[in-house]
């Protein structure tokens, strides 16, 4: 019965000593990134991709493999939605 | 004669022992679990092969000089799967929304009470009658609570292996069981007020703070508890893998190929432990029992912190990412995510919940290093 109680003494020292130094160790992990990450997302901030499709004008050849919605499919829509829009704006 | 005599012995059939063959049927509700229910299969695939294996009779898998048995010294007696497989798993992570919002960090050191909590009903068992554990087997049971895999078998296998296959078996079933085991303890906890709460978008994370990181986590270990710096290490060596961004070849093998080889060695060292004279006994069963409640009781505590947490932050916290903390990645905060959309169906809490998810996993390694420290001595 002694070797019990003194177990769970041992077992109640273990949670307490677990529990500190847990929240001791991620609460200095949480300074850490306050102090030391913020700064350096300050001073180093990630370079601002410029969309590549904006700056190459000559589209044409690389609208298959880049993704760029080619002028002729933009042209196609616009004049289908303007078609729709004027036909929307006589039925009413 | 003699020859068919001694051709029979040699049969599977005559040497069956009642044991093996409850094992070997353990072995399939493993691979039903798996195949049918889809319960952690990549791990409980192979260990429910290896639980049959290892209970062929006259086949000796598990003896000297018998496959499983240079599997199970080779890789989890040295610690070195759940090591590799921890690499993979920092190779998988992204800390992203933990670096936005740290404060979750303490959700996943509180959800680590299901641990320790645990150790005093292991010791409770002991007046159970054909039940002892020592101090060092409750530590190991205990560990199931962090509902982290690696760390649960890594542990084991430094302070009770001879307990390992059970433990095992009950930390991925309980993994697995995550959708069924959290809801009703987070619905308990929360009112639909709570449940209800909408977080403030994440800040974005730069990529330098993301390097940073995992440098930073593991100095922090190298000066406070070198005791875990076997499995913070390797998760760190994963993920500055994946943020350094330049050796994208090494972390995709990290996260795929050296992660799934190790898995199927891994399943099949733990299923060698699946022998009949470790597994069945009434302490397999107050192992199983044990792991239910440390779960439990860490999902309660990670959701009741979430919930104090809010009464003091001046940014809202959903009290359902509390659960998260337990780690369990991504599954539990998948599941903080499912219970907040049925109380708000445009309440997204999946990126909230991932803080205190990685939390968790690191939460676990640091109270498992406690653990080594304190009682592995």
């Amino acid at each position: 019965m002694d070797n019990m109680q003194q177990q769970f003494v041992e077992a109640g020292t273990l949670m307490l000593a677990g529990m500190v130094f847990v929240f001791a160790f991620l609460g200095v992990l949480i300074i850490f990134i306050n102090t030391v990450l913020a700064r350096l997302a300050v001073k180093f901030p990630d370079a601002i991709v410029v969309p590549h499709s904006r700056t190459n004008k000559k589209s044409k050849s690389k609208s298959k493999t880049t993704g760029e919605i080619s002028p002729a499919v933009v042209a196609a829509i616009s004049g289908a939605v303007q078609r729709y829009r004027a036909q929307h704006s006589q039925d009413k | 004669m003699d020859s068919l005599i001694k051709l029979w012995f040699s049969t599977g059939l005559a040497n069956f022992e009642l044991g093996q063959v409850v094992m070997m049927l353990v072995g399939c509700g493993l691979l039903y679990l798996a195949i049918a229910r889809n319960f952690e299969p990549l791990l409980l695939l192979p260990m429910g092969f290896g639980a049959i294996l290892t209970n062929i009779p006259v086949a000796g898998f598990s003896e000297v000089g018998g496959l499983l048995h240079y599997i199970y010294y080779a890789g989890i007696d040295t610690g070195i799967f759940p090591l590799i497989i921890f690499m993979g798993v920092g190779a998988m992570t992204d800390f992203g929304a933990l670096i936005a919002n740290p404060k979750t960090l303490l959700l996943g050191a509180a959800a680590q009470f299901g641990i320790f909590a645990t150790l005093f009903g292991a010791i409770a068992l002991n007046y159970v009658p054909g039940i002892e554990f020592t101090l060092k087997d409750a530590s190991a049971i205990a560990i199931i609570g962090g509902a982290d895999g690696p760390t649960a078998i890594f542990l084991a296998s430094k302070l009770a292996p001879e307990l390992l296959g059970a433990i095992a078996v009950a930390a991925y079933s309980y993994m697995a069981l995550v959708p069924i085991i959290q809801p009703p303890i987070m619905k308990a906890l929360t009112t639909e007020e709570e449940r209800k709460i909408e977080m403030k978008q994440l800040r974005p994370v730069t990529k330098i703070e993301k390097i940073i990181f995992p440098l930073g986590v593991l100095i922090m270990t190298i000066f406070f508890l070198p005791s875990a710096t076997p499995l913070v290490g390797m998760f760190c060596l994963g993920n500055l893998m994946r943020e350094s961004g330049v050796v994208d070849r090494l972390s995709s093998t990290a996260q795929n190929e050296l992660i799934n080889i190790t898995t199927i060695f891994l399943g099949l060292g733990v299923g060698s432990k699946l022998s009949a004279e470790a597994f069945l006994n009434v302490e397999t069963l107050g192992i199983l029992a044990l792991g239910a409640v440390a779960f439990s009781i860490g999902t309660a505590s990670g959701v009741i912190m979430a919930k104090t947490m809010n009464k003091f932050s001046k940014d809202p916290i959903n009290p359902l990412i509390g659960a998260a903390g337990v780690s369990a990645v991504p599954m539990a905060a998948r599941v903080a995510n499912k219970v907040g959309l049925q109380a708000n169906p445009h309440n997204f809490l999946l990126m909230h919940a991932m803080g205190p998810n990685v939390a968790g996993v690191l939460g676990s390694a640091v109270a498992a290093g406690v653990l080594l420290a304190l009682v592995g001595g």
